[in-house]
C-alpha cells in the first residue's frame, strides 16, 4: 500500500483541472479504482443514494400490504412474480421486505452512505490533508461496500429469497436454515455482506482516526477541529470498538447454521424432529448483535449531529452556541453507548437489577442529548438565518431528534418497555429519532457540500419542495405508528387485522401508506435535482455559503491532493460568524489575528500575553478611528 | 493552471499508516474479546466451561511464538545497526517459527479430536477453543504475509525509510498475535 500512495502523489506537479483528459488517469483510476477520496466521497453518496431508493421501495411495498392487506394489486404479481402471487405479496416475502429495508436503511444508507461520503469528502479537506492516511485502504473500502451491496441485493434473485428473520437476524429463527425460506441460502449471503460490510466499515473507520489524528495541517489542534470531524472521528471510534464484536457474533452463527454447532441452539423441536444441538442460548446472540447495535445507532446519528451543527451555524450567521459542550455531549454519547444495549433485551428475562442498571445508563443519555438539543435550539435563536435547503433539513434534523428522542425516554423505562417493546411504538420511536432525523442529516450535507463535491449547485426550489413534502410526510408516516403501539399493535406482523382488537388501526395504516407514497414521490424531485445538478447546475463560487472551514479554501476545481500550493495554516476556531468589528460576518479560518485587529476579543489569544500586548497597543492608538466607524 | 507542489509534502508518511495498524490491533482485540465474553457468559450461565486438559502442543507453540517474537525483535534491531544480512537472516528464522507455530496448532486440534472433543459439540465452550484458535492462525497467516513483505522489500532494496516502515508494522503486528495468543491460551487454561 505504501508503494501506491507514493506513486499517486508524484502526479500532483503536472496535474490539471476537471474536465480534461489526462494522460496519467484514466478512467478506471480515475472514477473506478479511484484513491482520491473525493471521489471515493462520490462513489458512496451515489451508491447509498441507489441503496436508499431500493429500500424506500420495499417500505412502499410491504406499506401497500398492511394498509390494504385484503387488495390485490396484479402489477405487483408483474413485477414480483411468485413472490406476490396473484397481486398480493406473500407471507414470507413480507417478512424479507421488512428485513431488508432495515438492513440496508441501518447499514448500507445511514453508516455507509452517510460516514463513507461525508468522513471521506470532509476529513481531509476540513483538517487540511492531502488525502487520507491510506488512500489504498480507503479505495478498498469502498469496493467491500459495493461487494457487499451486490451481494444484499443478489438475495433477491435466488429461489428461497433474502433472509427474513428482521434486521436484527435472532436465532434460532436465523440459525436453522429450514425454519422459513429465507433462513436458507438468503440468510447465508446476508451473513456474507454484513461481514464485506463490517470489513468495509474497519477499513473505512480506522483511515479516519488516523487521518485526523496525525495528519492536521499546521495550527489545526484538536479544538479548532469543525463539529463534523469531531463527530465523524467519535463516529469512527465507536465503529472500531463495536463492529469487530457483530463479526464474532455472526462467525458463531455461521458455525451454528453451516457446521451444527450449538453456540445459540439447544432445546429445537423442528415439526416432528427434535434436533441435536444443545447447550446453546439464543439470549448470547442478543448480547452480541446489541453490543454492536446500540453503538450502531450512534454511528447512524453522530455524524448527522456534526453536519447539522456545522449547517445550522454556517446558515445562522452565528458561532455554534457551547462548541467545547457539544464535543463533551458527542464524547458522553460516545462512551455511553456501549453501556446501554440492554435496554434492546429487557424482556428477555434479564435480571431486573441488571435491567435498572441498563435503564439508568440509558436515561443518562438523554442527558447529553438534550445538552446537543439546546445548543442547537441557542444557536438558532436570534441569528440572522438564511433557510438555503441545506438549513432546512439540519432543522429538521433537530425536529426529528426531538420528537423521535422524547420516546427514548419512555421506552428505556423497563417497567414501560415490557408493554411498548416488539410493537410500533418503537418502530415509530427510531424511525423518527435515528431513520428520519439522520436521512435527513445526509441530505442537509449533500445540499451544503453539493458544490465541494460537483462545483455546481443544486437548485433552490427544487430543494424546498422537497424538504417540505418529505418533512410533513415523514412526520405523518411516523407519528401515528405511536398510537398503534401503545394500543399494542406489535411489528412485522403481516396479518394485523386477522385480529379483532387492531382492526380499527386500518385507516390510519392507509394514511401512513398514503404518506410513505407521496414522501417517495418527493424523493424524485431530488434525485432529479441531484444528477440534473452534476452536469447542468449553476457553477458554484469557491465559498458560495460564506462559511470558515478549510474545505472551502481549496479550488472549486477538485484537485487530487486538493490544494494546489502549500496546504493552508489554521489561526482559529471556524465559527467566527457575525464577529463585532469584523468587516465580514465570517472569518475563515486561515485568517491570523493580526489581520482582524478590529475584532479580537481577549480569550482569542488563549493567554498568549505577547500578543495580548500587541492587541492592547493596538486598540490605544485605534480607538478614536473605531468611534467615527 | 500550474502547481507546484513542495517537494517535502510528498515525503513518505509513516506515522499515519503505523497508526492504521494500530487500530486494526485494536478491532481486532476486541474481536476475540467478543468471543472470549461470549464463553464467560456461557460458562457463567451454564455453570460448566470446556472441562478439558488442554493438549501439550499448545504449549510448545505458546513457546515457538514467544521466540519467534524475539527473533522478529532481534530482526528489528540488526535493521537498525543497518545489519541487513542479519535482519533478512532473522526474518527467514520467525518465518520458520511462524509455520511450525500453525503445525504445532494443527496437532493440538488433532490431540483434542482424539479426545473426542470436537468441533461439533453440545458444550459450545469447546466448539468455542477451535474458533478462537482459528481465527488466531489467520492471523498468523496475516502475519506470515507482513514478514514476507518485509523480506521482499529488503531483498529488492527498497528506500531505508520504507524498509523501516515495513519492519515496523511486522512487528507491531507479529507481537500483537504473540500476545494475543497468550491471552487466549492463559484463557482457555484458567477457564478449564
Amino acid at each position: 500500500m505504501s508503494t501506491i500512495s507514493l506513486q499517486d502523489t508524484h502526479h500532483h506537479d503536472n496535474h490539471d483541472d476537471h474536465g480534461h483528459e489526462h494522460h496519467q488517469d484514466t478512467f478506471l483510476t480515475k472514477y473506478v479504482f479511484s484513491q482520491d477520496h473525493k471521489m471515493i466521497a462520490k462513489q458512496f453518496l451515489i451508491t447509498g443514494i441507489i441503496m436508499a431508493v431500493i429500500a424506500m421501495g420495499l417500505s412502499i411495498l410491504f406499506r401497500l400490504q398492511l394498509a390494504w392487506p385484503d387488495k390485490s394489486f396484479p402489477i405487483l404479481e408483474t413485477f414480483l412474480g411468485k413472490w406476490a402471487e396473484g397481486g398480493r405479496i406473500r407471507p414470507d416475502f413480507y417478512l424479507a421486505l421488512v428485513t431488508i429495508h432495515g438492513t440496508i436503511m441501518v447499514f448500507f444508507v445511514l453508516t455507509a452512505g452517510l460516514s463513507g461520503t461525508f468522513s471521506n469528502l470532509l476529513i481531509p479537506l476540513q483538517v487540511g490533508a492531502r488525502d487520507m492516511a491510506s488512500p489504498f485502504l480507503n479505495m478498498l473500502s469502498y469496493w467491500f461496500f459495493f461487494t457487499a451491496c451486490v451481494i444484499m441485493m443478489g438475495s433477491f434473485f435466488i429461489q428461497t429469497g433474502p433472509a427474513s428473520a428482521g434486521w436484527t437476524v435472532y436465532p434460532p429463527l436465523s440459525a436453522i436454515p429450514k425454519a422459513i425460506p429465507g433462513s436458507g441460502l438468503g440468510m447465508t449471503m446476508w451473513l456474507i455482506s454484513m461481514v464485506l460490510f463490517v470489513a468495509s466499515s474497519l477499513m473505512g473507520g480506522i483511515n479516519y482516526v488516523s487521518t485526523i489524528l496525525n495528519m492536521r495541517t499546521k495550527g489545526m489542534d484538536l479544538w479548532k477541529m469543525p463539529l463534523t470531524i469531531w463527530a465523524f472521528f467519535l463516529t469512527a471510534i465507536l465503529g472500531i470498538l463495536s463492529f469487530p464484536v457483530l463479526v464474532a457474533g455472526v462467525v458463531l452463527l455461521v458455525f451454528d447454521r453451516s457446521f451444527g454447532t450449538s453456540f445459540y441452539l439447544s432445546d429445537i423441536v423442528f415439526g416432528t424432529q427434535i434436533l441435536p444441538n444443545e447447550g446453546g442460548s439464543p439470549i448470547l446472540w442478543q448480547h452480541l448483535f446489541w453490543f454492536l447495535g446500540h453503538p450502531e445507532v450512534y454511528i447512524v446519528i453522530m455524524p448527522a449531529m456534526g453536519i447539522s451543527s456545522e449547517i445550522i451555524s454556517v446558515n445562522s450567521r452565528k458561532p455554534i452556541f457551547g462548541y467545547h459542550a457539544m464535543i463533551y455531549s458527542l464524547i458522553g454519547i460516545t462512551v455511553l453507548s456501549f453501556i446501554v444495549w440492554g435496554h434492546h433485551m429487557f424482556v428477555t428475562g434479564m435480571n431486573p437489577l441488571l435491567g435498572g442498571v441498563f435503564m439508568i445508563t440509558t436515561l443518562i443519555i438523554a442527558v447529553p442529548s438534550a445538552v446537543k438539543t439546546f445548543n442547537w435550539l441557542a444557536t438558532l435563536w436570534r441569528g440572522n438565518i438564511r433557510f438555503t435547503p441545506a438549513m432546512l433539513f439540519a432543522i429538521g434534523m433537530v425536529s426529528f431528534f426531538i420528537s423521535g428522542g422524547l420516546t427514548g425516554i419512555w421506552l428505556g423505562n423497563a417497567a414501560l418497555d415490557i408493554n411498548l417493546h416488539d410493537t410500533y411504538f418503537v418502530v415509530a420511536h427510531f424511525h423518527l429519532v435515528m431513520g428520519s432525523a439522520a436521512i435527513f442529516g445526509m441530505l442537509a450535507g449533500v445540499y451544503h457540500w453539493f458544490p465541494r463535491m460537483f462545483g455546481r449547485l443544486m437548485d433552490k426550489k427544487l430543494g424546498y419542495l422537497h424538504f417540505w413534502i418529505t418533512f410533513t410526510c415523514a412526520y405523518l408516516v411516523f407519528f401515528p405508528l405511536h398510537f398503534l403501539g401503545l394500543d399494542g399493535v406489535p411489528r412485522r406482523y403481516y396479518a394485523f387485522t386477522e385480529f379483532a382488537f387492531m382492526e380499527k388501526w386500518l385507516t390510519v395504516n392507509v394514511l401512513v401508506t398514503w404518506s410513505a407514497i407521496i414522501a417517495g414521490l418527493a424523493q424524485v424531485a431530488f434525485l432529479f435535482n441531484f444528477f440534473y445538478s452534476i452536469f447542468k447546475g449553476k457553477k458554484s463560487s469557491q465559498n458560495p455559503w460564506g462559511a470558515n472551514t478549510l474545505e472551502w479554501t481549496a479550488p472549486v476545481e477538485r484537485l487530487h491532493g486538493n490544494w494546489p500550493g502549500e496546504i493552508p495554516t489554521v489561526y482559529r476556531w471556524p465559527y467566527d460568524y457575525s464577529k463585532p468589528g469584523a468587516e465580514e460576518d465570517f472569518i475563515p479560518q486561515t485568517v491570523p489575528f493580526s489581520q482582524t485587529m478590529s475584532s479580537n476579543l481577549p480569550h482569542d489569544f488563549e493567554g498568549n500575553t505577547e500578543a495580548e500586548k500587541i492587541q492592547a497597543e493596538w486598540e490605544l492608538n485605534n480607538k478614536p478611528a473605531k468611534d467615527t466607524e | 493552471m500550474v502547481h507546484t507542489l513542495q517537494q517535502q509534502e510528498f515525503k513518505f508518511d509513516a506515522k499515519p499508516k503505523k497508526f492504521v495498524v494500530w487500530l486494526f490491533v485494536v478491532s481486532s482485540t476486541i474481536m476475540f474479546g467478543g468471543w472470549t465474553s461470549y464463553y464467560i457468559v456461557f460458562a457463567a450461565s451454564k455453570g460448566k466451561g470446556h472441562g478439558l486438559v488442554l493438549p501439550d502442543a499448545f504449549m510448545y507453540s505458546t513457546a515457538v511464538l514467544v521466540v519467534s517474537s524475539v527473533t522478529l525483535f532481534l530482526a528489528s534491531r540488526a535493521l537498525r545497526n543497518g545489519n541487513k544480512k542479519s535482519q533478512q537472516l532473522f526474518l527467514w528464522i520467525t518465518f520458520a517459527l511462524g509455520l511450525i507455530f500453525a503445525y504445532l496448532q494443527f496437532q493440538g486440534w488433532t490431540g483434542l479430536y482424539r479426545s473426542g472433543a470436537v468441533l461439533i459439540n453440545n458444550n459450545a465452550a469447546i466448539s468455542l477453543i477451535y474458533v478462537v484458535s482459528g481465527f488466531h492462525l489467520l492471523h498468523i497467516f496475516a502475519g506470515i504475509c507482513f514478514i514476507l513483505n518485509t523480506l521482499i522489500g529488503s531483498y529488492k532494496e527498497i528506500p531505508t525509510e520504507k524498509a523501516v516502515y515495513r519492519q515496523e508494522i511486522t512487528s507491531i503486528f507479529w507481537h500483537f498475535i504473540d500476545i494475543l495468543w497468550i491471552y487466549l491460551y492463559v484463557f482457555l487454561l484458567l477457564n478449564s
